[in-house]
């Protein structure tokens, strides 16, 4: 640690916090402001009338600008709580499956496992899209094989949002895995022996040492998985379009729909400001959840 | 008396042959059921349009053609829109590892007054999620005439804050010693981070810059925002997403999947080369995060 170069310091921090605060934090204090205003994107922004609480009460109002934004949050928060409940298991699962040393290549399967992540969310909707299809496609031919029904996928309201929570899971997975695999490294070794020599079974020592261990890990995954989570947009933009009836209209997709295309940019901002609120509480909770544990 | 890391989990202790080979099979369904959608896009990329459109479909196509792929060429101008999204990520990459690497510096080495203040706001950001400042940011941009160009793309995304975090995180690590020894030789500050402390935070520097480059030339939401239809700029990620309207149904399918295919190629190339940087990366801001 220097001190006495407070100059350098200046220089050093400029580019970037000039970028983040005029690119970032600047665009998010506008967004604050202009939910409490009535503004048309297609304007500057000196054009913005203050209407104090109007958007807020129109995005939970009963008309239809209300029903649609209230249809989005659930719809997101549905698919964030499944996304999320999937994901993290299924990353505990597999960074176990890795890093075991019975049985080698996982090393090879954390490479593939972690390669989805590459892969750019268009091309994975593209994809699946296909993977879907109710007639030609891979998923419902295999269901025939062994005996199951066609399955609507995308094209039925009950199962849409699902479909896409799975092509996200599929996506998203690895890197999560990977998360574990860290965590997992993490813990003594010596604490296994120990259980093994008190005669604690394979399943006591994975409920008694492994999931209280890996709970930091857990945490930071399931933060990481929500805000990724409500950042989903391309499979929707590009297949669904929010449909059938709704059900996958999320928020990114909705907020871009109301703010950019049909210009409402205070009602988007509205939006946006309860996307950002929503997050902070969920974040709060869990946190305060997690500490509680900690005391017990 | 402990174990090497690793020799001693949960599920690795005097198993029984059986158990190894249920754990074979499932690590066998897990990396199958992983890998399948990407074979399967190559596959199908490879098809005729007959082969792609038949019931019960083809796996494997029995003549492989590159049909679909000049089709992709017909339809949108890969060339270009591969151009841009190289022109994209790399130009971003750039100024995000400059920028990382300045903030990063300043944040482990220096210390000043709000220190934490500020590295705490920048790192918050982290967490936010583009939607929420994407309606402003468009106004922004297209009041200083940036819309619908590369620039307007590029500009707002040459600092991050993951980028600081992970740099603060390995440049903390250099000595001391080592910055010193070179204030003594009147090295600038500026030299002293390029020439000194750079090489030797060299891993973590690649890691970010993969990081970057894939993150960027993935992007969507952003570049369709800011080009507004302006198709000369069309990154490939929005260039594709063109070809699934071109012709509904099974017609396409063959067409998309080259599309896809020729999209996933760069990033996953990078990734195979190079993935070692990406994975400690990831561990390491999650472990001393």
């Amino acid at each position: 640690m220097t001190n006495g170069y407070r100059a350098s310091a200046g220089i050093m921090l400029a580019p970037a916090v000039t970028l983040i605060g005029v690119f970032i934090l600047l665009p998010m204090l506008l967004t604050v402001w202009l939910s409490f205003n009535d503004w048309s994107t297609q304007t500057p922004f000196s054009e913005a009338r203050f209407v104090g609480l109007a958007n807020f009460q129109d995005i939970f109002g009963s008309t239809s600008v209300g029903r649609d934004f209230k249809g989005a949050l659930v719809n997101t928060a549905i698919y964030t709580a499944l996304s999320v409940a999937i994901i993290l298991p299924l990353s505990v699962l597999f960074g176990l499956l890795v890093y075991q040393r019975d049985v080698g290549g996982g090393t090879l399967l954390r490479t593939v496992l972690f390669s989805t992540y590459m892969v750019p969310m268009i091309a994975v909707a593209l994809v699946w899209s296909k993977l879907y299809s109710p007639s030609e496609g891979p998923f419902n031919q295999m269901l025939g094989l062994i005996g199951i029904d066609p399955q609507p996928w995308l094209s039925s309201p009950r199962s849409a949002l699902i479909s896409i929570v799975l092509l996200n899971v599929w996506q998203q997975v690895g890197y999560f895995t990977v998360l574990a695999i860290a965590g997992l490294t993490q813990i003594p070794g010596s604490l296994y022996e120990a259980a093994t020599l008190d005669g604690a079974n394979r399943t006591e020592q994975f409920r008694f040492i492994t999931l209280p261990l890996l709970r930091r890990t857990l945490l930071f995954s399931a933060v990481i998985a929500i805000i990724n989570a409500v950042q989903v947009f391309e499979p929707v933009a590009l297949i669904t379009q929010g449909g059938p009836v709704g059900s996958t209209n999320v928020l990114t997709y909705h907020i871009r729909r109301v703010g950019i295309e049909r210009a409402q940019g205070g009602l988007g901002s509205a939006m946006a400001v309860m996307l950002m609120l929503s997050l902070v509480v969920v974040v709060c909770a869990l946190f305060a959840f997690m500490s509680r544990k900690d005391d017990e | 008396m402990s174990a090497p890391a690793g020799s001693s989990t949960v599920l690795s202790r005097r198993r029984p042959t059986g158990g190894k080979a249920l754990l074979a099979t499932l690590m066998l369904l897990v990396a199958v059921a992983s890998a399948f959608p990407l074979v399967w896009m190559v596959l199908s990329s490879l098809k005729t349009t007959a082969e792609s459109m038949q019931v019960p479909p083809v796996w494997f196509p029995r003549t492989p053609t590159l049909d679909a792929y000049e089709k992709v060429a017909g339809v949108v101008n890969v060339g270009r829109s591969m151009w841009n999204s190289l022109v994209i990520a790399s130009i971003t990459t750039a100024g995000i590892l400059v920028t990382s690497m300045m903030a990063g510096y300043a944040f482990a080495k220096y210390s000043f007054p709000g220190r934490t203040l500020l590295f705490s706001a920048l790192l918050a950001t982290m967490f936010l999620p583009p939607i929420v400042t994407l309606i402003p940011l468009y106004r922004m941009v297209g009041s200083i005439g940036l819309n619908a160009s590369l620039a307007g793309i590029i500009v707002p995304n040459l600092a991050n804050a993951f980028g600081i975090f992970l740099m603060r995180q390995f440049i903390a690590g250099v000595p001391d010693d080592l910055i010193d020894a070179a204030r003594m030789d009147g090295a600038s500050e500026l030299l002293i981070l390029f020439k000194i402390v750079a090489p030797t935070v060299a891993p973590a520097i690649a890691a970010l810059a993969l990081f970057a480059f894939v993150y960027h030339w993935n992007s969507y939401l952003w570049p369709l925002t800011v080009l507004q239809g302006n198709a000369d700029s069309y990154p490939i990620v929005i260039s594709l997403s063109r070809l699934l309207s071109y012709n509904r149904g099974a017609m396409n399918t063959g067409l998309v999947m080259a599309g896809a295919t020729l999209a996933v190629l760069p990033p996953l190339i990078l990734f195979a080369f190079l993935q070692r940087f990406f994975v400690d990366s990831i561990v390491s801001s999650a472990v001393k995060g």
